[in-house]
């Protein structure tokens, strides 16, 4: 009985309520708007890879390594019942246009019969990669084809060979956009593969295996984890289709884990909002509070009342947000199909609904409760005397207020992380910077009260009077716009500065391509090309692997098992690339030894957090396996490196002419001017068509084009918490409608004219917007400061226009919402609102 | 046992460095059904009496009994509770919840205190105040009296033993006035209800059974019997 008369109260008090509603939707609907796009975003992408694993990965089960599969492997696979095996072979190289010359890197996929057993290419003439290809014809993607100008029927070299170009693959189940791979796709024959001769020393060539399993074989991840424990794998790695797009899943689950973060911070924002407005509101309730205390509510029931119209109202709010926000994920494909494998459909996300309206009303209420606490201290004398004292405050509640407040905050973004200490870490930020902001609002409404205003003009005086008046939720609106404000320019700042540091920058004597799989036999071919192309700084060394099989006396598993944590096990179990030279480049340092000081032994250089890794020490003897010949060197040097220079530099450096007679390849740089590169490669590529080129420039463009454009996902998320703040600031405005009316109707009455007063209130907004924008962008420019200098560690320059420009934006965007606000005070004529 | 008993109750506020003493120790007794009217000039403590006597507000010393129980000293929650169906109010400034019709401003101490019937009562006791057909109106929808009547249905809806009225017609013309505490006196009569009015107007107290003087804070005389022929 007692609840249903509370919710009949609460009903009851929810009429007239419609402005209060629109406000609390529009501040938590932007909130949980983001927050249920984001992990419906990314739930969906994890529901359609797992609903579509198999089209996505072409198989049921795909088996790879560095080197051919082992004998025992293939022959446990040979002998498996009713499985259908696809061999595959995957390299870097590069495709070379006959007729003109013209050069690209591509990803070449060699392929057996079958494939794809699951999904399908779609190929132009249409067919099956079956129908299509034969030894002499490759099928390469349609953004190659554009590029180097092919059409079907003309000639491509691969290698040493030749191919007739025999499709167009338009679409490729799984394949993702191609800023996110090495080169665009080129589909040839297991028999076309050999014929490229692309299997050198050092050539890196994945070896796998796609298997389509009957059904009887039960789970592929099972059957993938059988197979595994019973035939010994030697280097290669079995995936099941579950556990296909690897890099996109995790991809997903940081999107989810770092933007569900940013969008939480518009949430809370919401909750900043909802939490002034409930406290305009139970100030205007405080009469009716009276009464209801008279006739025998008790303090925990009026409470309670009013909660449970923060709730409702919060339930309808952030439903309708979270409504709009499960559709983002049919849209985002639309809009950034770049962003998503090809192939992949998303689905509507219903159930994320239900994680938006949970933390909208848990942001919403735990946000609102100190302000409902204030109900605890209306006196029931109060219907006698209207300025009678509040009630002592109730020390227990407003503790427990707080408690709830922060701990709603590091409940929802551990739901949102799942990540403890991610979470207290976001907590203990936002409350860092909300507690900043606040202090920096309230001394300026100190200063606005202390400054001397008679001999301001009238329009001015009147918008710093407005700042100083205290309650009237500047401090709120101040807070919600900064932090939103912060958020959106800390972003931009590091961002472009990011950006223009990784386009700009090759490290000056950096080498600008890189060349790998050069042959011994093909030095001086290559040396005379790159001579003639006029190439720069251009420096060959070889390049040898081999394995660690003992160090300081013991054997590299034991060895491992002392120093087998992260990356010790790592480096010890590894194939190692190592170079032999005479002299060290110029961003090698020695730190301990003397280079090539001890002619009883062989000699080795070792990079200093290298050799504690694995845990050797000067002196150190160290055995090395090239092709199963074990060669000993003893440790001579330890050096340190400076790897961001760009140069070519290895962990192991052994002494010149070594192993000269080891089977190596040869690895080169240069520094080409970026208008000479594409004809550098193309004449290489006609010479040496094994060698696989690296434009260090075109990585940075890409990796720099996918900052920008997590950035922008980044961005546009945190334009939500300028939103909201904007909202709030509205908000605020139209609280204070009825006082003014009044005071549009005095001026009418003293004769200032319409455009006179929305002047005056413009100015009003436009001085608080510009506040917080102002706070915000100085907050912003410290972080952003801070994290060049101390994590990214370079020297950073804040521009000084910063803090002005976005002060001088917030506040046009708040004047323009202000008085969108008060647009119905503006039109109301003296006369009507006098009377009232 | 009285319904309602004082004694020695003060009521002092800090004011400046010495204290303000609003009631200076008041002893009064209030028998079961009796119509007791506390009358003064403005200041002179009226509204700070009806206020510690119903337990809307705490005395600095002195004791309050309603119906043989000490209530200055109860907790927010246990005045609360006593408040609900055994106390009722009429305030000058009618105090109805402006959101709610009539009707559910006359429901509400019923719903509260969870009795069987709470909407029959309610609709009968609003025809007894003459507001059968203003169910559903809003208190702005009401004139002052016409409030003021509402105010009084929701007074007597839970049948409590003690009403409290803090001048019921201050803000009514004479005419009004007259009309609502005549209905305040019939409906108070037939249910036997003790009532505590505050008034300063001599003609309004002149229905009570007894008529306390307040000046300065003290009881200053007190008069008994109804003076049925000035009224
Ligand atoms: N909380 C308070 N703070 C300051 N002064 C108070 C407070 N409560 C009461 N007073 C003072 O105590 C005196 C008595 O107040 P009270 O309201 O009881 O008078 P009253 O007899 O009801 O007067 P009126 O007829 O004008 O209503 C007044 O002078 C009033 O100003
Ligand atoms: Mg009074």
């Amino acid at each position: 009985m007692r609840f249903a008369l509370l919710f009949r109260a609460a009903q009851r008090e929810s009429r007239g309520a419609r402005g209060r509603l629109a406000f609390f939707t529009a501040c938590l609907a932007l909130g949980s708007f983001a927050v249920v796009g984001v992990s419906g975003l990314a739930r969906s992408v994890r529901a359609a890879i797992a609903a579509q694993s198999k089209e996505l990965l072409g198989g049921d089960v795909w088996i790879r390594a560095r080197e051919p599969l082992a004998d025992e492997l293939v022959a446990a696979l040979d002998a498996e019942p009713d499985s259908e095996r696809c061999e595959v072979r995957l390299v870097q190289t590069m495709a070379r246009a006959t007729a003109s010359g013209q050069s690209r890197l591509v990803e070449l996929k060699a392929v057996g019969a079958g494939f794809p057993y699951h999904g399908a290419l779609v190929l132009e003439p249409p067919g099956t990669l079956d129908a299509r290809l034969d030894d002499g014809a490759v099928a390469v993607a349609s953004e190659l084809a554009a590029g180097l100008g092919l059409c079907v029927g003309d000639e491509l070299a691969l290698g040493v060979a030749r191919f007739r170009v025999a499709a167009l693959v338009l679409d490729e189940p799984g394949r993702l956009d191609p800023t996110f791979t090495s080169g665009p796709r080129v589909f040839s024959t297991l028999a076309g593969f050999h014929s490229m001769q692309l299997e050198g020393v050092g050539s890196r060539i994945t070896y796998g295996a796609l298997l389509a399993l009957p059904p009887s074989a039960g789970p592929a991840a099972e059957w993938a984890d059988t197979l595994s424990e019973r035939v010994p794998m030697g280097e290669a790695r079995i995936d099941s289709h579950e556990e296909a797009q690897p890099q996109v899943q995790r991809a997903a689950r940081q999107v989810e884990r770092y933007l569900g973060l940013v969008a939480l911070l518009s949430l809370i924002l919401g909750g900043v909002g909802v939490a002034e407005i409930v406290r305009a509101w139970i100030g205007t309730r405080v009469a009716s509070i009276g009464v209801l205390r008279v006739l025998g509510f008790t303090p925990r029931e009026v409470l309670w009342m009013y909660a449970g119209h923060v709730l409702a109202l919060a339930t309808v709010g952030s439903a309708l947000g979270s409504l709009l926000g499960s559709f983002l994920p049919l849209c985002v494909p639309r809009f950034l199909p770049e962003l998503l494998p090809r192939g992949l459909t998303l689905g509507w996300q219903p159930l994320s609904i239900l994680r938006g309206i949970g933390l909208g009303t848990l942001v919403a209420v735990a946000f609102s409760l100190p302000a409902l606490a204030a109900v605890w201290r209306v006196p029931p004398v109060r219907v006698l005397r209207h300025e009678a004292e509040p009630l002592p405050a109730k020390r227990a509640l407003t503790l427990a207020a707080l408690g709830a407040l922060i701990g709603s905050v590091f409940v929802a973004a551990w739901v949102q992380s799942e990540e403890l200490g991610l979470a207290a870490g976001f907590t203990g930020l936002v409350a860092a910077l909300l507690g900043v902001l606040a202090l920096g609002a309230r001394g300026l409404t100190r200063l606005a009260r202390w400054l001397p205003r008679e001999r301001l003009p009238a329009s001015l005086a009147h918008g710093i009077a407005a700042l100083a008046r205290p309650g009237a939720g500047v401090l709120g609106a101040v807070v919600a716009l900064g932090l939103g404000t912060l958020v959106v320019v800390t972003l931009l700042l590091v961002e472009t500065r990011l950006s223009a540091r990784l386009t700009s920058a090759l490290p000056p004597g950096g080498a600008s391509l890189f060349f790998l799989d050069l042959q011994p036999d093909q030095r001086a071919e290559f040396e005379r090309v790159l001579a003639a192309e006029g190439a720069q700084d251009v420096r060959i060394v070889p390049l040898a692997s081999g394995r660690l099989t003992r160090i300081n006396g013991l054997s590299a598993e034991a060895q491992a098992l002392v120093h087998g944590e992260g990356r010790g096990r790592w480096a010890l179990t590894r194939e190692q690339r190592l170079t032999w030279q005479q002299e060290l480049g110029p961003d090698n340092h020695l730190v301990a030894g003397e280079l090539w000081s001890d002619p009883q032994h062989l000699e080795l250089s070792l990079e200093q957090d290298y050799a504690e890794d694995i845990g050797a020490l000067l002196g150190s003897p160290l055995t090395l396996e090239f092709s199963g010949l074990p060669i000993e060197f003893v440790v001579t040097s330890l050096r340190q490196v400076e790897w961001e220079s760009f140069g070519i530099n290895f962990f192991i450096v052994a002494e010149p002419g070594a192993l000269d007679a080891a089977p190596h390849s040869l690895l080169a740089a240069a520094n080409v001017a970026p208008e000479r590169e594409q004809r550098v490669q193309d004449a290489l590529v006609a010479a040496c068509p094994n060698v696989t080129v690296i434009r260090v420039r075109s990585i940075l463009e890409k990796v720099s084009y996918v900052l920008s454009r997590s950035a922008l996902a980044v961005e546009l998320l945190g334009a939500f918490t300028v939103a909201v703040g904007l909202v709030l600031l509205a908000g605020v405005a139209s609280l204070g409608a009825l006082r003014r009316v009044r005071e549009v109707a005095l001026w009418k009455v003293l004769g200032v004219t319409r455009g006179g007063v929305a002047r005056l209130f413009a100015l009003e907004f436009a001085l608080l917007g510009g506040v917080a924008g102002l706070l915000g962008a100085l907050g912003a420019s410290a972080l952003a400061w801070a994290f060049f200098e101390h994590v990214l560690e370079f020297d950073s320059d804040v521009p000084w226009w910063t803090a002005p420009l976005a002060g001088l934006v917030a506040a046009t965007l708040a004047a323009l919402c202000g008085l969108a606000a008060c647009a119905h005070a503006l039109h109301t004529r003296p006369i009507e609102s006098l009377r009232s | 046992m009285p319904a309602l008993e004082c004694r020695g109750l003060k009521k002092e506020l800090p004011s400046g460095a010495h204290t303000l003493a609003i009631l200076a120790g008041i002893d009064l007794a209030i028998e079961a059904g009796e119509f007791v009217a506390i009358l003064g000039p403005s200041g002179s403590g009226k509204t700070t009496l009806l206020g510690l006597l119903a337990g809307l507000d705490r005395p600095s010393a002195g004791e309050v009994w309603l119906e043989g129980r000490r209530i200055d000293a109860l907790s927010e929650d246990a005045l609360a509770r006593l408040r609900r169906g055994r106390v009722g109010f009429v305030f000058q400034s009618f105090q109805l919840l402006g959101n709610l019709t009539a009707l559910e401003n006359v429901l509400l101490p019923l719903e509260l205190v969870g009795v069987a019937g709470a909407r029959a009562r309610s609709v009968e006791l609003l025809g007894e105040v003459g507001l059968g057909d203003r169910l559903d109106h809003y208190p702005a929808q009401l004139s002052g009296g016409e409030q003021q009547r509402v105010a009084l249905a929701r007074a007597f809806a839970s049948e409590p033993s003690v009403l409290f009225a803090d001048e019921p017609t201050g803000n009514l013309d004479a005419e009004t006035g007259a009309r609502v505490l005549l209905l305040l006196d019939a409906l108070r009569a037939r249910r036997q209800v003790t009532l505590v009015l505050v008034t300063h107007d001599p003609e309004v107290a002149a229905r009570a059974d007894r008529r306390v003087h307040l000046r300065a804070g003290k009881i200053e005389r007190i008069e008994f019997g109804r003076e049925t022929a000035r009224a």
